[in-house]
This record gives C-alpha cells, sequence and structure tokens, in this order.
C-alpha cells in the first residue's frame, strides 16, 4: 500500500527532515512512527499526501508513483488518505455534520449520499445526537472524534494520524485509539505519528522509529523505547 | 454536479457578504474605472457623428441659406468650378431635403428636435473636395464666396475638423489614460479583497485540499465573488452612463429648442442615439466581469497555497 525507496527530504541545505528512509507497508496494518519532535515523523506523513516531495528517492502509494504524479491527479490521491491532525482542524463556523459533510461535498458528493453516510460515520464515532453542535460545544475528545469521522466518511484506503492524541487525557486518547483500531480493522491501513508512549506499548503495533530524519528501528509488534 | 453548483454559489455569496467593505470598494472603484471608460466609447461617437459631413476629403463646406433658388446656388457653384480649386467631380450639392434627411440620421430618435425642423427650414450645401494641393487656395475661395447675398457661411474643413479632431484626440487620450489606471485599481482592489477572503478561510481551503478538492473547485467561489463585483461596478456604470447620457441630450435638445436654428445641427450631432448606448452599456459589462473575474482568478492562483 505504501513503500519508501530511499527518500530524502532536506528543507534547506541545513536542515534534512528525512535522510534516506526505505520502508514498505501492506495494505491494512497500523503501523507507529516514533521519535522525539523533530526527527522528522511529521515530514514522513506529509511526503504520503504529497504536501511534500522528496529531494532524493521515490515514494509509492496505493500503486502509484507520487513523483511522477502530475498536480492535477494529487486531489484524487488524496480521496483515498484521511487526515488526523493534532489540532483538528476543524471548521468552527460549521456543525458536527456540515464538518463531516464538507469532504464529501468538496469531492461532489450527491446530496442523498451525503445524508446516507455523514449520520452513519457518526454513529461509529459515538457522536450520534450531537449532528447540530459547533466545535467549541464539544470536549476535546469529541472534536477528534469529528476530525476522525471527517477523515473515513469517504472510506479511505489509509489514514495519516499527526499526534492525534497528543492534546488529550489518557483515557480520552484510548477512546481514540480503540476507534483507530476499529477503523483499522476494516482494512483501512493506519499509520499514525506519535511521542505517545504509553499508548505504542498498549497498542503492540509495528513501530517505525526516526532519530534527526533516520529511521533507527522498524519493529514488528514494537514498543516505544 | 449540482451539490457542487449549490456549494460555490453559497460560498461566493457567504464570502461576499463577510467582505462587505472591501467588496463595496472595489465595486465603487470598478463603477467609477468603467464610467469612464463607456464615456470615451461615448464621447469618440459624439466626435465621429460631428465630423461625419467632412467625410469623403471635404474640405470646404458652403452653406446657402434657407430659400435659395436652384439658379442662385448654381451660380456659386459655378463660380467655385471657375475657381480651379476643386477636384474634378469634387464638387456636390445637398438641397434642402437632403440636407434635412442627414439632420434625421443625426437626430434619430429625436422626434420633438426633429419636428421643430422642416426641410424648409434647412439651408443647402455646397460641399467641396479640393484638387491635389489646392487646399492653400481655400481660404481665399473662402473670402471670395461668402460675400455673395445667398451664403450664409462657408465652413473651411481646417478650421473645423482640426479643432474638432484635437479635442477629440485631448479628450480621448486622457479619458483612456484615466480609465485605464482606475480599471487597474479596480482589478487590483478586487485581487486584494480576494486575497482577504482566502488568507481569511486559509484553514477552510488547506482541509479542503487534504480532503481531495481540485484547485478549481477552491477557485471557482473566489472568482465568482470577483466576477459579482465586476458585475455589480458595471451595472453601477451603466446607470451612471444613462443618466449622463440623458442629461447630456436633454441640454442640447434644450439649446436646439430655444435656437431653433439649422446651425444647431453641427452641435445636436454631439448627441448618442440610445441604440449605440445600449451597444456600449453591454461591452461595459462584459469588461466588468471579465475585470472581476481574472483579478480574482489570479487571486486566487497565486494564493491557493495559504
Amino acid at each position: 500500500m505504501i513503500r519508501l525507496d530511499n527518500v530524502t527530504k532536506q528543507y534547506t541545505t541545513e536542515v534534512t527532515a528525512v535522510r534516506d528512509a526505505s520502508f514498505d507497508i501492506p495494505k491494512g496494518e497500523f503501523v507507529f512512527l516514533v521519535g522525539a519532535s523533530g526527527s522528522g515523523k511529521s515530514t514522513l506523513l506529509r511526503l504520503l499526501n504529497r504536501q511534500e516531495r522528496p529531494e532524493r528517492g521515490s515514494v509509492f502509494v496505493a500503486g502509484q508513483d507520487l513523483n511522477a504524479m502530475a498536480d492535477s491527479k494529487v486531489p484524487f490521491l488524496r480521496r483515498n488518505i484521511g487526515n488526523i491532525f493534532q489540532d483538528y482542524k476543524l471548521l468552527l463556523n460549521k456543525t458536527v455534520f456540515e464538518n463531516v459533510a464538507f469532504t464529501l461535498e468538496v469531492i461532489g458528493r450527491p446530496n442523498h449520499v451525503i445524508k446516507q453516510q455523514v449520520p452513519a460515520v457518526l454513529e461509529l464515532v459515538q457522536l450520534h445526537g450531537k449532528e447540530d453542535r459547533f466545535p467549541h460545544q464539544l470536549s476535546g475528545g469529541e472534536q477528534q472524534r469529528v476530525s476522525i469521522a471527517r477523515a473515513f466518511v469517504n472510506r479511505p484506503l489509509i489514514m495519516l494520524a499527526d499526534e492525534p492524541t497528543g492534546n488529550l487525557d489518557p483515557s480520552t486518547g484510548e477512546g481514540i485509539m480503540r476507534l483507530l483500531d476499529r477503523i483499522n480493522k476494516t482494512g483501512t491501513t493506519v499509520v499514525m505519528a506519535t511521542h505517545d508512549q504509553r499508548i505504542v506499548n498498549m497498542m503492540r503495533r509495528r513501530v517505525i522509529q526516526l532519530d534527526r530524519g533516520v529511521i533507527i528501528r522498524d519493529q514488528v509488534r514494537g514498543v516505544y523505547e | 454536479m449540482l451539490t457542487r453548483i449549490t456549494y460555490a454559489l453559497r460560498e461566493t455569496w457567504a464570502s461576499f457578504k463577510r467582505n462587505v467593505t472591501l467588496s463595496a470598494a472595489s465595486i465603487v472603484t470598478a463603477a467609477v474605472a468603467l464610467l469612464l471608460a463607456g464615456s470615451t466609447l461615448l464621447i469618440q461617437k459624439a466626435f465621429s457623428n460631428l465630423l461625419i459631413q467632412w467625410q469623403g476629403g471635404v474640405e470646404m463646406i458652403v452653406f446657402m441659406k434657407a430659400g435659395t433658388a436652384p439658379e442662385q446656388i448654381a451660380s456659386v457653384k459655378q463660380e467655385i468650378v471657375d475657381a480651379g480649386v476643386a477636384a474634378p467631380d469634387g464638387i456636390s450639392t445637398l438641397d434642402q431635403q437632403q440636407t434635412y434627411d442627414q439632420a434625421k440620421v443625426v437626430l434619430a430618435g429625436q422626434t420633438t428636435l426633429l419636428n421643430a425642423l422642416t426641410p424648409t427650414s434647412m439651408y443647402s450645401e455646397i460641399r467641396v473636395t479640393p484638387a491635389k494641393g489646392q487646399q492653400d487656395r481655400l481660404p481665399d475661395l473662402k473670402t471670395q464666396i461668402e460675400i455673395e447675398p445667398n451664403v450664409s457661411k462657408v465652413g473651411l474643413a481646417t478650421d473645423a475638423i482640426l479643432v474638432y479632431r484635437r479635442l477629440s484626440s485631448f479628450v480621448r487620450g486622457v479619458t483612456i489614460v484615466l480609465s485605464s489606471v482606475l480599471l487597474m485599481v479596480a482589478v487590483l482592489l478586487i485581487w486584494n479583497t480576494i486575497r482577504t477572503a482566502m488568507f481569511a478561510r486559509r484553514r477552510e481551503i488547506e482541509v479542503m485540499k487534504l480532503v481531495g478538492a481540485t484547485n478549481w473547485f477552491i477557485r471557482i467561489p473566489f472568482m465568482l465573488e470577483g466576477l459579482l463585483q465586476g458585475l455589480i461596478g458595471s451595472v453601477v456604470s451603466c446607470i451612471g452612463l444613462v443618466a449622463a447620457n440623458s442629461l447630456w441630450t436633454n441640454n442640447l435638445n434644450g439649446i436646439a429648442h430655444d435656437t431653433k436654428s439649422s446651425e444647431t445641427i453641427s452641435l445636436l450631432a454631439l448627441r448618442v442615439d440610445s441604440g449605440y448606448l445600449q451597444g456600449i452599456m453591454v461591452i461595459v459589462v462584459i469588461i466588468g466581469m471579465a475585470a472581476g473575474a481574472i483579478g480574482a482568478g489570479v487571486a486566487a492562483s497565486r494564493f491557493l497555497d495559504v
């Protein structure tokens, strides 16, 4: 599903975010990217949805070479990738329903599909009954659930999560992880950047560890070291 | 498709309302610029009407008093032929009916004014196209002819045309420069309004890009907003053009009504008929909409990476 071949990403000649990274993630796998702040986790995620392009090496997502992909094709790639962020990135002037529907609306799904799929995904993330609330009327955990619903409503092949539990207390964070686990069990590949040791150790999934842009460990059923 | 159209229209209107102050500034500037641009075209048409009788190389017109007998006109014509200034076939005569017919073209649509004129109140004209190299002799011929008893006056193209053409060219130059500058300012204002709107919605745009919206999908509501500003500005300028033209026409009609002289024909030629004005208004609306959409489109493309 995802393959990196000797990928290097430099922001300036002095700053190399990712250095010679290679790995392969099969369909349906759950992978943690771990490492200290500035180790290159977020850059790796940004390379996977073509927000960044590498200076060297190749990135393959869903069988497509992102280096060779025309800019006009990138939106269609992103329709297969759900994104979750630490700060949720919800639209504050839209309700829960509208935030989730937004994903379907911008890719031109008809109204009857939106009316059918949004309640279903809100049910999945246990936000049924809160459709008309605005983000400021929700707790952090609920906001993150909206963000997950928005990312998953289009049933993407891949979910990229950048520190999704970073702003949440431990028990809320665990709830979010259970949700991501459920999504992963539907066959969606999940790649999650985190430095939440407790969660990584609890989940016991594949761990790719970065240190100053270099992959120093790739461990099946790994822990946070 | 319907979802996308509904989305684009809803977002356009929401953004337009959100930036109402900046939108108003863009609209007013666009309206003033387009009003000037439209006025330039009207002024050009007015001068073109005014110079209509000087077409075909005519450089001297002898205006014969109303009621002059044909043989007296022929006598003056013969005097011109004898002077040897005119080109072969360079002398033509318009009788009162023909000058009346010309007045009807120039005064098209002004029924009140036309009703005040009759063929018998019109002058007859002798139009002279000089032979090559004979232009310098026209002032002497004018002096010779204008003392004839039935001659009302003699006009030389060198007097009239040069004055009108210089005036026309000056007014055109000034208005073109002014309207171009103002139109550019309007485009820049629209550009800035769209840039501000995009900055205000940068979070939304970021999310849209991440969930797979195409650049055109993001760009179109902003372009529609610019187009809407251009459209409203151009409609305002059209109202201004109609008002200005109506005021101008009423003033000219008033002068004609007061004097009731056939000589006011040349002044009335400065009128622009409503058919031409409608054509100008269509052009103004198209320019306004295109300028708004292009300005917004450029801004939207430039700041799509917010």
